[in-house]
C-alpha cells in the first residue's frame, strides 16, 4: 500500500537525479514529455547500433544480420512511439533538439512537427515489417552470400532507415541535405548488393546519376534560400522566403519540385525506378517503394506549404496545376506500363509510379484550392487528407506486395511470372496475403486503397464544381483518369496474381516451392493488418492526420472535415455547410459484407450436402498441360492493342518448319513495348550528349598546356560573370 | 443524423432486389423471344435454373486452389452489398450512411476482379480468355460510368444515390439540361456493356469467339455456379437501378406510409421494365461487336460523358 507522500521517493537504488525528476513530473503528468525528448536519441542509438553490428560479420554473418535487423526493429518501434506522441499530443506540438556542432558555420538541429511526425510514422510502420522479414529473407534468398556482403547490407539498411527518419525530422537545410545524400548512397549500396550481375550494376549507376541530378537541383534551391537567410535552419529559410519576388519564388519551387520528383519517380523522371527498385533485396524494395518515395512527397509538401509559401494569399497557380497534371500523367502511364511487365517486382515498381501520381493529384489539388477566394477551406483539407492517407495506404499495401513477391522470389528464384503458376496450393499464406494487397492496391472496397481514392474523388469533384471554366474541366478529367487508373490496376493485379499463384506450375522451381518461413509471413501479416484496419476503420487513422493538415494549411484539421459525423463515417464537405455532404461508412459496409458472405456461404453449402468431386479441366479433348494456362502476355494483349499508341508494341515471330510451311516444328515469339519517356526523351538526350562528347574529343589533344589554358579561360569567364552580377 | 431511409428499409430494399433480380433476366429473355417471333421460356425460368443449380453436386478442376471454392460466395456477397446502395421504394439519403455511387461501382469492380481471379484458377484457356477480355472492357467502362455519375453529382453536390434521386425529384425530360441528355445517352451506350449484353457480350452462349462473362463462369458448377448466376442477375438489376436513380423522376420522399412505399415500388418496377425493354430491343436488333471494335463503341459513350461534364462546368 502506497500513501500519497511515498510517491516520488522511489526505490533506493535509483540515482538521485532521476527520482527528483520523477517527483517533479508526477503531480502534473505531461504525456510522454520525458520519453519523447530522449526518443530521437533513442532512434539514433538504435540505428547506430545496427550500423555498428555489421562489425559482427567478422565472426558470423548470421549474427550480424540478426543483431542489425533487431536494432532496426527497435529503432522503428522507437520511431512509432515518438511520432504517435507528437501526432496525438494536440495541436502545434513540436519537438526540437539541437545536434552537436559539427560544422563551424552551421548549427544543426532536429525539429519534429506534425508533418515530420506523420512521415516518421509511415517510415516506421514499414520499417517494422522489413526488420521482421529481413533476416529470414536474406538467409533464404542468398545463403551463399559472403560476410562482406552481409556486413554491407546490414550497415546500409540501418543507415538507410536512419537517414530517412532524420531527413523527415531535419530542422535545417544542412541536416536535410546530408540525410538526403546518405539515403541515396545507402540505397545505392543496397541496390547493387543483391546479385552481382551487370544489370544490377547498370541499374545502380542509372539510379546514382539521376538521384544526383535531382540533388543538384535541391542544392540550388536550398543554397539560394540559405544565402538570403544567412543561416541554415528552416526558420531562417522561411524568413528569407518572405521577401522573395514571385518569379524567384516560383523558380525555386520548380527547382525543388524537379529534385523531389526525380526521387519520387514522377513521369518522365521515373526511368531509374523500375530498374533500381526490383534489384534490391525484397524488404529493401518494400522500403524504397513504400517509404523512400514518400520522403520526396514530404519534401514537396515542406517546400510548397511551409518554406516557400507566401505569407498570405494563395500559392501561385502554376505550382498546383503542374503537380496535378504531372500526377495524373504519372498515374495513368505508370499503371499502363505496369500492365505489360512480366517481372513481378518490376511490375510492382511501376505501380509505385502510379501511386505517387495519385498522391500528387491530391497534393496538387490542395495547392490549387488553398486560400482561394470562394472555395471553402475545408476542400483543400479534404484533398491533403486524401493525399496523406494514400501515402500511408500505399506504404502498407506496396510493402505487403513487395514482401509477397520476395517470398516467391526466395522460394523459386524466379521473377518472371510466366515461369511461375500454381503457387497458391504450395504457398497458401503468401498467396492469401498477396491477394489482400492486390485488392487494396486496386482501390476496391472494403480495403484501404478505396478509402483514400474515394477521398481523392470527392475532393476532385468538389474542386471541379467550385473552380469554373476549363480549369474545372481539367480537375474533373483528372478524376476520370483516376477512375481509369483504378480499373487498369485491377486488371493488372488480376493478371499478376492469377498468373503467379493460380493455374498449374509452369517450371520445376514453381512446382517444388514451399511456404515461406514464419518470420517472413509475420512481416507480411503486420502490413496486411494495417491494410485492413486502415480500410475498415479509417476514421481513427484520420485523427493522426489532424496535426499535419492543421499545421500545413492553417485551416480546419482533417477530422473536423472528413470524420465530422463520427469516426465510423467518412464524409467530404462538398457543400460549404458540410451537413448534407456525401458520407460513407467503411465499417458498416465491411460488416454488411461479412454478414452477406456468411449468408451466401449457407446458400452455397447449407441447403444440401451435395457431393463434390475433382476432375481435370476441360481442354477440348486434349490432355491438360501447363500450355493451356493463359499466359500474362496473352492476358494483357487486348489492352496492349487498345493502348497501342502509348506502347508502340513490337513483336517478332519466327517459325521453324520442316521443309513445308504446313508442318511447324517450333514458333519463336518475342515481343516488347517501349517506354515513351525513354525513347522520346532519354535516348535523344543520350544521342546529343554522345555527339557533344565527340566534338569535345576532337579538341582534346592530350597536351597539358591546352588543358591549363581551358581552366584559365573558365576561371576568367567566371570571375567576369561574378563582377558583372555583383557590380 | 437525419435521413429519409432507415437502415431496415435499406436492407429490405436490398433483399427485394435479390428476389427480383432473376425476374428481370427472365423478362428480358421473354421480351427478346417475342421480338424474335419465338415463344420463349417463361419469365420464371431463371428461378428454376437457380434452384436446379443449388441442388446439384459440384465438379471442381483438380488444379484449382483453395480460393476457387470461396470465389462464388465472395462475388455474390459483394454484388448483393452493392444492392444496398440503390434507392428502390423511396428516395433520399439513408439514415445511416452506408455508401455512395463510387462505393457501388467499387463493389461491382470487386466482384468482377474476384470473378476474373476464379477464372484463372482452373488453368484452362477459356477462363483466362474470358478474364482477359472482361478486364480489358471493364477499365474502359468504369471511368465513363464515373463521369456520368460526376455529371449529375456536380449539380446535386453529392454522390449518394438516394440523395441524387431526391435531387432529380419529379422533373422529367422537359426540365432537363443538355448535360442530362448527353449523360443519359452515355449511360444507354454503357448499359449493354455493364450488364454483359449484345453488342458487347453475349449472355446466351459459351462459344469462345463471343464470350466474356460466360467464359469466366465455365469452370464453376452446381451451387457455386448458382451463386455466380444469382450475382449476375443482381448485377444487372443494380446497374438498372443506378440508371433509374440518376436519370428517372422519383416520388417525393415525404410521401410516407404504406401507400407511398407501394407507389414507390410500382414506380421502380416500371422504370426497370422500361430499361429492360431497351436492353431487349438492343439485343434483338444488333449483332455482337468484334472485341476490338468495343473500345470504339465505348468511345462514343466517353465523348458523350465528357461533353456532359464540360457543359456542367463551363
Amino acid at each position: 500500500m502506497y500513501d500519497g507522500r511515498a510517491v516520488g521517493v522511489g526505490p533506493r537504488w535509483l540515482p538521485v537525479a532521476l527520482t527528483a525528476r520523477r517527483s517533479e513530473v508526477w503531480p502534473r503528468p505531461k504525456r510522454g514529455n520525458v520519453g519523447v525528448d530522449s526518443g530521437l536519441s533513442l532512434i539514433a542509438a538504435c540505428y547506430g547500433v545496427g550500423m555498428l553490428s555489421s562489425l559482427l560479420a567478422r565472426w558470423s554473418g548470421r549474427l550480424a544480420i540478426g543483431v542489425g535487423h533487431l536494432a532496426a526493429l527497435a529503432g522503428a518501434a522507437a520511431g512509432l512511439g515518438v511520432s504517435l506522441v507528437i501526432l496525438l499530443g494536440g495541436p502545434g506540438r513540436t519537438l526540437t533538439q539541437p545536434l552537436p556542432i559539427l560544422f563551424p558555420f552551421a548549427r544543426l538541429s532536429l525539429s519534429v512537427d506534425g508533418l515530420s511526425a506523420y512521415f516518421l510514422l509511415v517510415i516506421s510502420l514499414v520499417a517494422v515489417a522489413a526488420a521482421i522479414y529481413g533476416p529470414a529473407y536474406l538467409r533464404a534468398h542468398s545463403p551463399e552470400a559472403g560476410r562482406a556482403r552481409q556486413a554491407a547490407q546490414v550497415f546500409a539498411l540501418n543507415m538507410f532507415l536512419g537517414c530517412m527518419t532524420f531527413l523527415c525530422c531535419a530542422g535545417d537545410a544542412l541536416t536535410f541535405l546530408l540525410c538526403w545524400e546518405g539515403m541515396t548512397l545507402s540505397s545505392y549500396v543496397l541496390v547493387v548488393s543483391d546479385d552481382r550481375d551487370g544489370e544490377n550494376a547498370r541499374a545502380g549507376l542509372l539510379y546514382m546519376v539521376m538521384a544526383h541530378g535531382g540533388t543538384a537541383l535541391l542544392l540550388v534551391a536550398f543554397l539560394a534560400l540559405t544565402e538570403r537567410g544567412g543561416a541554415f535552419d528552416f526558420a531562417a529559410l522561411r524568413a528569407a522566403a518572405d521577401h522573395l519576388d514571385s518569379t524567384t519564388r516560383t523558380t525555386l519551387f520548380f527547382l525543388a519540385l524537379g529534385g523531389f520528383a526525380t526521387k519520387a519517380g514522377v513521369v518522365p523522371l521515373h526511368v531509374w525506378l523500375p530498374r533500381a527498385h526490383p534489384a534490391a533485396p525484397s524488404h529493401v524494395s518494400a522500403l524504397m517503394s513504400g517509404v523512400m518515395l514518400k520522403v520526396a512527397i514530404y519534401g514537396i509538401l515542406r517546400f510548397a506549404f511551409d518554406l516557400l509559401a507566401p505569407v498570405d494569399g494563395p500559392l501561385p497557380p502554376s505550382w498546383g496545376w503542374t503537380v496535378l497534371v504531372v500526377g495524373t500523367i504519372s498515374a495513368v502511364l505508370g499503371v499502363l506500363y505496369a500492365l505489360q511487365q512480366h517481372d513481378l517486382k518490376r511490375l510492382l515498381a511501376f505501380h509505385s509510379v502510379e501511386n505517387i501520381g495519385i498522391i500528387l493529384i491530391g497534393v496538387g489539388l490542395a495547392m490549387i484550392l488553398w486560400r482561394q477566394d470562394g472555395v471553402s477551406g475545408a476542400l483543400a483539407t479534404v484533398a491533403l487528407t486524401a493525399a496523406l492517407l494514400h501515402t500511408v495506404n500505399h506504404a502498407a499495401f506496396k510493402g505487403l506486395l513487395f514482401l509477397g513477391a520476395g517470398s516467391v522470389l526466395c522460394r523459386t528464384h524466379i521473377r518472371n511470372i510466366e515461369e511461375l503458376g500454381g503457387l497458391a496450393r504450395r504457398m497458401p499464406w503468401t498467396a492469401g496475403l498477396f491477394l489482400l494487397g492486390a485488392v487494396a492496391i486496386s482501390a476496391l472496397p472494403p480495403l484501404n486503397g478505396f478509402v483514400s481514392e474515394w477521398l481523392t474523388f470527392q475532393a476532385l469533384l468538389g474542386g471541379g464544381s467550385r473552380v469554373h471554366g476549363p480549369a474545372g474541366l481539367v480537375i474533373v478529367f483528372s478524376a476520370a483518369m483516376l477512375a481509369l487508373t483504378g480499373g487498369l490496376a485491377a486488371a493488372c493485379f488480376a493478371k499478376a496474381f492469377g498468373v503467379t499463384f493460380l493455374g498449374r506450375p509452369r517450371t520445376a522451381q514453381a512446382e517444388h516451392a514451399t511456404e515461406a518461413p514464419p518470420s517472413m509471413i509475420a512481416g507480411m501479416v503486420w502490413l496486411a493488418l494495417l491494410c485492413v484496419a486502415l480500410g475498415v476503420a479509417p476514421g481513427y487513422a484520420i485523427r493522426l492526420l489532424d496535426a499535419p493538415t492543421a499545421m500545413l494549411l492553417h485551416g480546419p484539421a482533417a477530422s473536423a472535415v472528413v470524420t465530422a459525423r463520427g469516426p465510423l463515417v467518412l464524409s467530404a464537405a462538398l457543400t460549404p455547410s458540410g451537413t448534407d455532404a456525401t458520407a460513407i461508412s467503411m465499417t458498416m459496409m465491411a460488416a454488411l459484407l461479412i454478414a452477406l458472405t456468411a449468408m451466401a456461404w449457407i446458400l452455397r453449402h447449407g441447403l444440401r450436402r451435395s457431393p463434390a468431386r475433382a476432375a481435370p479441366t476441360w481442354t477440348c479433348g486434349m490432355s491438360p498441360t501447363t500450355r493451356f494456362d493463359y499466359t500474362a502476355t496473352a492476358f494483357a494483349k487486348p489492352l496492349r492493342l487498345v493502348f497501342a499508341a502509348l506502347y508502340h508494341p513490337r513483336r517478332e515471330v519466327t517459325r521453324e518448319t520442316a521443309g513445308t510451311p504446313y508442318v511447324v516444328q517450333r514458333i519463336h515469339y518475342a515481343g516488347e513495348i517501349v517506354d515513351l519517356a525513354e525513347t522520346q526523351i532519354y535516348h535523344r538526350v543520350e544521342r546529343e550528349i554522345s555527339a557533344l562528347s565527340r566534338t569535345i574529343r576532337a579538341r582534346s589533344t592530350g597536351r597539358i598546356y591546352g588543358y591549363i589554358g581551358f581552366v584559365l579561360g573558365t576561371l576568367i569567364v567566371a570571375l567576369l560573370l561574378i563582377g558583372v552580377i555583383y557590380r | 443524423m437525419t435521413g429519409d431511409r432507415p437502415l431496415v428499409l435499406v436492407l429490405l430494399e436490398m433483399a427485394l432486389l435479390v428476389l427480383l433480380g432473376p425476374l428481370v433476366t427472365g423478362a428480358i429473355q421473354k421480351m427478346k423471344a417475342r421480338l424474335q417471333c419465338r415463344q420463349g421460356a417463361g419469365v420464371l425460368q431463371p428461378y428454376r435454373d437457380l434452384i436446379k443449380l443449388l441442388r446439384k453436386g459440384t465438379v471442381q478442376a483438380d488444379t484449382a486452389s483453395g480460393f476457387f471454392r470461396s470465389i462464388p460466395v465472395l462475388v455474390l456477397a459483394a454484388t448483393v452489398a452493392a444492392g444496398a446502395l440503390v434507392p428502390v421504394v423511396r428516395v433520399g439519403p439513408p439514415a445511416f450512411p452506408l455508401g455512395d455511387a463510387l462505393m457501388l461501382l467499387g463493389l461491382l469492380a470487386l466482384a468482377r476482379f474476384l470473378t476474373a481471379i476464379g477464372a484463372l484458377d482452373a488453368g484452362g484457356a477459356f477462363g483466362g480468355m474470358g478474364a482477359s477480355r472482361e478486364m480489358t472492357i471493364a477499365p474502359l467502362v468504369e471511368p465513363v460510368l464515373m463521369m456520368v455519375v460526376f455529371s449529375t453529382a456536380l449539380t446535386a453536390g453529392t454522390t449518394e444515390l438516394g440523395a441524387l434521386a431526391a435531387h432529380r425529384g419529379t422533373s422529367w425530360i422537359v426540365a432537363w439540361h443538355a448535360a442530362d441528355f448527353l449523360g443519359f445517352a452515355a449511360m444507354l451506350v454503357l448499359l449493354p456493356a455493364e450488364t454483359g449484353r449484345i453488342p458487347v457480350d453475349n449472355p446466351d452462349t459459351h462459344l469462345e469467339l463471343t464470350m466474356l462473362h460466360e467464359g469466366m463462369l465455365i469452370e464453376h458448377s452446381g451451387p457455386g455456379l448458382g451463386c455466380m448466376m444469382l450475382a449476375t442477375h443482381m448485377r444487372q438489376i443494380v446497374t438498372l437501378g443506378l440508371v433509374a436513380a440518376l436519370f428517372f423522376p422519383a416520388l417525393p420522399a415525404d410521401s410516407a406510409g404504406a401507400t407511398g412505399l407501394l407507389l414507390g415500388a410500382g414506380a421502380f418496377a416500371v422504370k426497370i421494365l422500361v430499361l429492360a425493354l431497351y436492353l431487349a430491343l438492343v439485343e434483338s436488333s444488333y449483332a455482337k461487336l468484334r472485341l476490338f471494335r468495343v473500345p470504339q463503341y465505348l468511345g462514343v459513350g466517353f465523348a458523350c460523358a465528357l461533353t456532359a461534364l464540360a457543359l456542367r462546368i463551363l
